[in-house]
C-alpha cells in the first residue's frame, strides 16, 4: 500500500514539476515578450509621431509660406485702410485652413482710422466671410502680449491655442510683422487658424482602438485631442495631469506615453498615450493560447507517466506472478515427490520422472498383513491439472486399500469418488495389484492400464483384462483376476511415458526395446530392481536424444522373493473341542523359533480367540463347517490366516469392551476379540469370494 | 488342565494346574462347581500351576467372582506368573480380582 501511494506521489511530482518548469518558462517568455512588445510599440509610435510632427510641421510652415506669399498683396492693399479688407478675405479664401485674419496697424496708422484699427475677416459657419473693424476701447491689442512680443523681437510668432467661446473651436493665430521699406514695423498680420485637423489627423491612423494622439503646448497645454467620441475627456484630463506632474504616474499604470516636440516654433509636443492592455492584448491571448497547450501537453505527459507505471507494474506482477507459480510449482513437485514412498525393501523399486514440474503418474505400494499392495496409474495429459487428480487418485488409493484386499473393490471405491463432479472428462488408467508376500499369489485389476511386464523363465505380458479407465462412467465394474507368481518372478508395469519416449523424428522407444533391457537383466539375475529401473530409464533417455521429454515417465519393479522359511496349516472343524489341537499345532509352529514365553502365549491366546469366534458363529447352529488355518514366519514377523466358508462376518468392526466395569456389571463374553486385537500388530478382514479370511500378523523381533 | 479344591474353616484353595483354554473351561467351570457355595468363606485361586489362560477361562472366573461377591466372600488370585498376569491386565481383570 505504501509503494502504491509513493508511486502515485511520484507520478504527480513529476506532473507537477513539469508544469512549474513549463510556466516559469511561459513567465520569462511572456515577460519578455512583452516587454520587447513594449519597446516595439514605443519605436513604432515614435516614427509614427515623428512623421505626424512632421506633417504638422509641413502644414503649419505651408500655412506660413501662403502668408508670406500673400504679403505684398496686403502691403499694396494698405494704400488704403477699406482696402485692406479685400486683402485679407483673399487670404482667406486662398487657404482652407484659415478660418480668420486681422491686421492690427501700430496706433494711427491711418489718421482717419483713429489710434486703433484692425480689420477683421472670419470664415462663418454657412461658407460666407465676415468683415468687420473689431478694434475699440474694449478690445485693445496693443496691450496684448504676443503683439507686444512679435515688435519687440521683430520676429513671427505662434500664439498659444485659444478659444472664443466654450463652444468655439480651437484656434491658434500666426503673427507676421508687416515692414515699411526703412525697416520699421507697420502692423502686425494675424491669421486664425483652425486647429480641429490636427487632433483628427493625430488620431486618424491610430494603431489600437483606445490609444490616442495628444498635441500640447510646450506648457504641457493642449492643442488638439482625440475627439470626444474617440475618447472621452476625462481620459484626456487625466492624462494630461500625470503629464504636466499633478498627479503621479502610479496612478494611471495601465497607461504608457511616447512624447515628441516639434522642432522649431511653436515647439508643441506630440504625445501618444495607449493602453498596456492593449498592447499584449495579442500576446496575452497567445499565452492563453499557450497555456491551453501546455495543460493539454500535460496532461498527454501525466496520462503517458500513468500509462509507463502501469504498464510497468503489470509487467512487474506478471514476473511476481510467474515467479510465484515457479515457486508453487517447485513446492507442488516436492509435495508430490514426498508422497511417493522413499524407501525401498529389496524386492520393489520405482521411480518417477516428471515431464513438466509436476505429472499426472503415480505409483505406491505399502505392506500390510504380509501382502504388497501397489499401484500405478497415468492421468490423462500432465501438469497442474493431471497432477490434481492424481493427488486424489493417490489419497483415494492409500484410504481404500487400508480397508480391503480386493483390487477391484478398491478400483470401484475409487472410480465412484473420482467421478463426483469429474467435469474435466479427464480420466486415469490405473492397475492395483496385492501379492501375497508368502504365497505369490497375485490379485490384480487393471483399469485401462498398459499390461505389466512379467519375466520369469521367458519374457511376456501379464495376461491381465482390461477394463475401463478410472473416472470414466461411475458404474463400471472391474474385474479381478489372479495369477501365482513363482519365486523369483519379476513384474515390470510403467507409464507410456516409457514406450512412447520419442527421438527427435517422432519414433517410440517401444515395447521390444523394453525386452531387449528385459532379457540382459533375466540373464544377470544379480542385479538390482534399482538397477533395472535406472537402466531403463536411461535407455529411453539415450533413445530420445535431444528430443524433450513429452510425458511423465513411471516404472514400478517388483520380485516374488519367498523369503518365509516356514508355513503350516491345520484345517479344524467348527468344535469347541478342537481348540485342543489348534493349541497343539501353534505350540507347534512356535517353538522353534524360541520366543519369549509371554510373547509365544500372546500368540496362541489371539489365534484361539480368532478361532473360537468362528467356530461359534461363523456357521448356522448344527451345521459343520471348515476352518482352514495357515501359519506363516520369515522369522520377523508371524502371520495367521483364517479362512471359512461361513457367513460373511468382519470381527474387526466388533466394539471394543469396556474393561473398567467392575465384577458385577461385566458382560460375561465379548472380550475374545477384543484380546486378538491387542496382542497382535494387526488383524484385517477379506471377504474373498465366499469365503471370510482373517489375518493376524505380529512382529515377532 | 486339573484342578484341586482344599476346604479348610476359613477359606476354600483351588489349585489350578495345565492350560485354561476353550476346550477346557467347560469342565474346569464343571470341577469349580463347590466354591460357588462358599458360605462367605475366603475363595483362594492358585495360579501357581496355571500355564496358559483364553477368555472361556477368564469368564469362568468371572462368574466365580459374581457368585462370591453375592455372598459377600472375596476371591483372591495367589502366585499368578507373568503370562497370566498379561492377559489379567489387557482384559481389564487385574482391578476386580485381589491379586496376590
Amino acid at each position: 500500500m505504501a509503494s502504491l501511494k509513493n508511486s502515485w506521489l511520484s507520478r504527480v511530482g513529476i506532473v507537477v514539476l513539469a508544469a512549474v518548469m513549463v510556466e516559469i518558462l511561459s513567465i520569462m517568455q511572456y515577460e519578455h515578450v512583452q516587454q520587447a512588445l513594449l519597446e516595439e510599440t514605443d519605436l513604432r509610435s515614435r516614427v509614427v509621431m515623428n512623421s505626424m510632427a512632421e506633417e504638422i510641421q509641413h502644414t503649419l510652415e505651408r500655412t506660413e509660406i501662403i502668408m508670406r506669399e500673400n504679403l505684398w498683396d496686403i502691403k499694396r492693399s494698405m494704400a488704403h485702410p477699406d482696402s485692406v479688407f479685400g486683402a485679407v478675405v483673399r487670404l482667406i479664401d486662398d487657404d482652407r485652413n484659415l478660418v480668420g485674419g486681422c491686421l492690427a496697424f501700430r496706433p494711427y496708422f491711418y489718421p482717419s482710422k483713429g489710434r486703433l484699427y484692425e480689420p477683421y475677416a472670419s470664415l462663418q459657419p454657412d461658407g460666407t466671410i465676415k468683415v468687420e473693424q473689431i478694434a475699440g476701447p474694449d478690445h485693445d491689442y496693443t496691450l496684448n502680449e504676443e503683439y507686444l512680443w512679435v515688435l519687440e523681437n521683430r520676429s513671427t510668432s505662434w500664439t498659444d491655442p485659444y478659444k472664443y467661446g466654450p463652444d468655439s473651436l480651437s484656434f491658434t493665430t500666426y503673427l507676421i510683422p508687416i515692414y515699411d521699406e526703412q525697416g520699421a514695423i507697420e502692423a502686425v498680420c494675424g491669421l486664425d487658424i483652425d486647429l480641429s485637423w490636427l487632433g483628427d489627423t493625430l488620431n486618424s491612423r491610430q494603431p489600437f482602438p483606445s490609444s490616442f494622439g495628444l498635441l500640447l503646448t510646450p506648457d504641457g497645454e493642449l492643442v488638439a485631442g482625440p475627439s470626444q467620441s474617440r475618447t472621452p475627456e476625462e481620459e484626456v484630463k487625466q492624462v494630461l495631469d500625470v503629464l504636466n506632474g499633478h498627479i503621479p504616474a502610479s496612478d494611471l499604470p495601465g497607461v504608457s506615453f511616447t512624447r515628441t516636440r516639434l522642432f522649431k516654433d511653436p515647439f508643441w509636443q506630440v504625445v501618444e498615450v495607449y493602453k498596456k492592455d492593449e498592447i499584449y492584448a495579442r500576446v496575452r491571448r497567445q499565452r492563453r493560447q499557450q497555456m491551453l497547450f501546455i495543460v493539454l501537453g500535460l496532461a498527454i505527459l501525466a496520462f503517458m507517466i500513468n500509462r509507463y507505471a502501469r504498464n510497468e507494474r503489470k509487467l512487474r506482477e506478471a514476473s511476481e506472478e510467474k515467479a510465484r507459480i515457479a515457486g508453487e510449482l517447485a513446492v507442488a513437485h516436492r509435495i508430490q515427490q514426498q508422497m511417493l514412498p522413499k524407501t525401498f525393501p529389496p524386492f520393489v523399486y520405482g521411480s518417477l520422472e516428471p515431464a513438466l514440474e509436476v505429472g499426472g503418474d503415480l505409483f505406491d505400494f505399502f505392506t500390510r498383513d504380509g501382502k504388497l499392495f501397489f499401484c500405478i496409474g497415468d492421468v490423462t495429459g500432465k501438469g497442474v491439472p493431471s497432477a490434481m487428480l492424481m493427488s486424489v487418485a493417490h489419497s483415494l488409493f492409500r484410504i481404500l486399500s487400508q480397508k480391503t484386499d480386493s483390487p477391484a473393490r478398491i478400483l470401484e471405491s475409487m472410480n465412484h469418488e473420482l467421478n463426483r463432479g469429474n467435469d474435466s472428462n479427464m480420466f486415469i488408467t490405473f492397475f492395483v495389484g496385492c501379492l501375497d508376500l508368502y504365497s505369490g499369489e497375485l490379485r490384480f485389476s487393471n483399469a485401462g492400464h498398459d499390461k505389466p511386464f512379467l519375466v520369469n523363465g521367458a519374457i511376456s505380458l501379464l495376461p491381465s483384462k482390461s477394463n475401463l479407465p478410472l473416472a470414466v462412467f461411475p458404474d463400471t465394474q472391474f474385474e479381478e483376476q489372479t495369477y501365482t507368481l513363482a519365486p523369483g518372478t519379476l513384474l515390470l508395469l510403467y507409464t507410456d511415458g516409457l514406450t512412447e519416449a520419442k527421438n527427435v523424428v517422432r519414433k517410440t522407444f517401444g515395447r521390444p526395446r523394453i525386452q531387449e533391457v528385459l532379457e540382459r537383466f533375466r540373464n544377470n539375475p544379480d542385479q538390482t530392481l534399482c538397477c533395472l529401473v535406472t537402466t531403463l530409464s536411461e535407455a529411453a533417455h539415450a533413445f530420445a536424444g535431444e528430443a524433450p521429454q513429452s510425458d511423465d515417465l513411471t516404472m514400478l519393479a517388483l520380485r516374488f522373493e519367498p523369503d518365509h522359511n516356514r508355513s503350516e496349516q491345520i484345517t479344524l472343524v467348527n468344535k469347541e473341542s478342537e481348540v485342543t489341537r489348534l493349541g497343539t499345532f501353534v505350540k507347534d509352529f512356535l517353538a522353534p523359533l524360541e520366543l519369549d514365553k509371554k510373547l509365544a502365549s500372546g500368540l496362541r491366546l489371539a489365534l484361539e480367540e480368532a478361532v473360537v469366534n468362528v467356530i461359534y458363529y461363523a456357521y448356522p447352529v448344527g451345521e459343520q463347517g471348515e476352518i482352514l488355518i495357515n501359519a506363516d514366519t520369515n522369522g520377523k514377523e508371524v502371520r495367521f490366516t483364517i479362512t471359512d466358508c461361513g457367513y460373511p462376518f468382519d470381527p474387526t468392526t466388533v466394539l471394543k469392551p469396556d474393561t473398567t466395569l467392575d465384577a458385577q456389571n461385566r458382560p460375561i463374553g465379548g472380550l475374545g476379540i477384543f484380546l486378538s486385537r491387542k496382542l497382535m500388530d494387526s488383524i484385517s478382514y477379506s471377504r474373498i469370494g465366499h469365503k471370510n479370511v482373517l489375518f493376524l500378523t505380529k512382529n515377532i523381533l | 488342565m486339573t484342578t484341586t479344591i482344599q476346604e479348610t474353616d476359613e477359606r476354600i484353595i483351588a489349585v489350578l494346574s495345565g492350560e485354561m483354554d476353550t476346550a477346557a473351561a467347560a469342565q474346569v467351570e464343571k470341577e469349580l462347581q463347590p466354591l460357588l457355595d462358599s458360605k462367605g468363606k475366603e475363595i483362594v485361586l492358585d495360579c501357581k500351576e496355571l500355564e496358559y489362560i483364553s477368555s472361556s477361562g477368564l469368564r469362568v472366573l468371572l462368574s466365580i467372582l459374581k457368585q462370591a461377591q453375592c455372598v459377600g466372600s472375596r476371591v483372591v488370585l495367589k502366585n499368578v506368573n507373568d503370562v497370566i498376569r498379561d492377559v489379567l491386565d489387557i482384559s481389564g481383570f487385574i482391578s476386580i480380582f485381589d491379586v496376590e
